[in-house]
């Protein structure tokens, strides 16, 4: 038998959670009816019993698992008609890919300082875009497992697509497969389904 | 197999902000039918200084005599004769003799032919103990020591050595006869080895005591019993004492089993009852929030046997929250008692007169309130009471070592609330 209390500690004990003395109440869980579940892949929390829905953030769980991948490249088309040194078109850049492991993934340009915010999607480095600021955008995991684009107060701002509409920094915008977003002076971040 | 039960006397009403928690748990233990085999081993003084006079001798002879006649059948038992080193008179083939109508007979007889020699090494004689318990099957271990003297033939170092080496193996209960022994000693080993201490002032006591010591050893039915205490994440264990029958400080000892939970040591118990004074720092929470802040365990031989907790809960109510539990407040006093009897003995041997009469001043208001009428009349023997509610006393002039020996030892021995 293991019991959650209300701090959410898994505790052995059914009276009292034996890790923070919180009385535990009804909530019960046994385990040996119900299988052991992984947390929530969307806000880490834990799984109640078989519940089909997150309570934490509404995650479905029994939602074929998909994988999102965000793959950055450069795009001159974007690029012409600018001048600058700080945002001239790199001769190479290669594509880079990474998996959105998490809920939250923020893209930006980590600064080489010590202790230092380091985005999930850091795009430091050369070839770099000047035009992203530090922190740029936030991706955010839906409960249908897709993501959503936020802006963080960038300072050239995000679009997606052809929308030449900014994206806002209040409501996200949901994004589906293939959905490019643009930022800086040539980056384009595109969506991928796996 | 014993059954324990522990009940908690505490009050749970901590004021906004308030830490700590005191409880005094109770641990009873009953229905031990004596099913485990046990082992007994009786170490007795034969130094040069227990021929002077001879009636001292033959008085700890027979009171060896008397233990062995306790023994009971199938109980593991042996006989050292201590001095400089250990000799084991009984059996001599080197293990533990069984019990039987033979072998105790042979073992009293190989007892009265002992003679005086040498010095006296108590280290030595605990180690050959802790060797030959080592032979015997697992079960209650119980050690009976007598001597009449001080350690001189080891450094206290080697006796801690000695102690270290032990401690766990065997429970020891010590007597000291006569007056030329020292009571810090002796304390010493009983409290290491979770035994008793005291002053057998006359010979012809001895073979009584004897008796008694080795029945209860025989009563114990369980193995080496814990007091586990688990506390929440966070909460500091700020004491544990046992507070009755005797008072015996554990806070030290605790020996962790995991991250959160400790065990004490208790040795074995018979049919018996024994209370603790536990205080938990735990973080605060919000009025109204409860919370565990302890729960104690009796574990038997890895196996869990009864518990009982300590709670703590948070209200702006101050008549609640103000509120000293009975037993807590009772037992406080009793450790206190303890205390300012051993302070005020240690400031007389030292000729401050002045600490003296206000510790045992302090001591005989306190015996007083709390009914504890043997203490009191060990206090008696060692000062004039002119008035036992404030604690008003005088030094006695020509006090008998014997009577200020028999309080010091017996000051640790508590009464339970309303008994006196």
């Amino acid at each position: 038998m293991t019991a959650c209390c209300p701090s959410g500690h898994a505790s052995s004990t059914t009276d009292y959670c034996d890790q923070c003395g919180a009385p535990i109440g009804a909530v019960e869980v046994d385990t040996s009816t119900t299988t052991r579940h992984d947390p929530c892949p969307g806000c880490s929390a834990s799984r109640s019993g078989d519940d089909r829905f997150c309570e934490g953030c509404g995650h479905d769980f029994e939602a074929p698992s998909a994988v999102w991948e965000a793959v950055v490249s450069a795009d001159r088309r974007r690029s012409e008609g600018q001048a600058s040194d700080l945002v001239a078109f790199p001769d190479v850049y290669p594509e880079r890919s990474f998996r959105l492991e998490v809920a939250r993934v923020q893209i930006g340009r980590s600064r080489p300082r010590p202790g230092g915010s380091v985005p999930e999607i850091d795009l430091a480095g050369t070839p770099e875009d000047q035009g992203i600021s530090h922190l740029h955008a936030l991706l955010e995991r839906q409960a249908d497992g897709s993501y959503a684009l936020r802006d963080l107060g960038s300072t050239n701002g995000t679009t997606v697509n052809d929308d030449p509409t900014p994206v806002g920094s209040d409501a996200g915008r949901p994004l589906v497969d293939g959905d490019r977003i643009r930022l800086g002076a040539w980056t384009t971040v595109t969506l991928r389904r796996r | 197999m014993s059954n324990f039960t522990a009940d908690t006397y505490q009050n749970e009403f901590l004021p906004t902000g308030g830490t700590e928690v005191n409880a005094v748990v109770t641990v009873t233990s009953s229905g031990g039918g004596s099913t485990r085999p046990g082992a007994e081993i009786v170490i007795l003084d034969t130094s040069l200084s227990m021929g002077v006079p001879s009636a001292k001798l033959s008085a700890a002879i027979l009171a060896t005599a008397t233990a062995i006649d306790c023994i009971r059948d199938g109980v593991m038992f042996a006989v050292i004769s201590g001095s400089t080193d250990a000799r084991i008179v009984y059996p001599r083939d080197g293990g533990m003799a069984v019990g039987s109508d033979a072998t105790r007979s042979a073992a009293r007889l190989a007892v009265s032919r002992l003679g005086v020699d040498g010095g006296t090494a108590m280290g030595t004689w605990l180690r050959r103990a802790g060797e030959l318990f080592a032979s015997a099957p697992p079960g209650a271990r119980h050690a009976i020591l007598l001597t009449d003297g001080r350690n001189q033939h080891e450094t206290s170092e080697q006796l801690d050595e000695a102690l270290a080496s032990v401690e766990g193996c065997f429970q020891c209960d010590c007597r000291g006869v006569g007056t030329d022994w020292e009571v810090g000693e002796l304390r010493r080993i009983a409290q290491t080895l979770l035994g008793t201490v005291d002053i057998v002032a006359d010979p012809r006591g001895l073979a009584d005591d004897f008796r008694r010591l080795t029945e209860r050893a025989m009563g114990r039915a369980t193995g080496n019993v814990s007091l586990r205490l688990w506390t929440p994440r966070g909460a500091t264990v700020t004491l544990v004492r046992q507070v009755a029958p005797t008072i015996e400080e554990l806070t030290h000892r605790g020996r962790p089993v995991d991250e959160l939970s400790v065990d004490y040591p208790t040795g074995s118990w018979g049919d018996e009852s024994r209370d603790y004074h536990l205080a938990i720092r735990v973080s605060a929470r919000g009025l109204g929030d409860e919370m565990l802040a302890g729960r104690v365990t009796l574990i038997e031989d890895g196996e869990l046997r009864g518990q009982a907790l300590v709670k703590a809960i948070w209200t702006e109510d101050e008549q609640r929250s103000t509120q000293i539990n009975r037993e807590v407040a009772h037992y406080t006093g009793q450790a206190e008692l303890a205390e300012a009897i051993q302070d005020g003995l240690e400031a007389r041997k030292a000729g401050d007169c002045e600490t003296a009469t206000i510790k045992l001043g302090r001591a005989v208001a306190l015996a007083t309130a709390s009914g504890n009428a043997s203490t009191m009349k060990l206090l008696a023997g060692v000062v004039e009471i002119d008035d036992p509610v404030t604690g008003t006393v005088r030094l006695r002039a020509g006090v008998a070592e014997a009577d200020e020996m028999a309080l010091d030892t017996r000051s640790t021995k508590t009464v339970r609330l309303g008994s006196g």
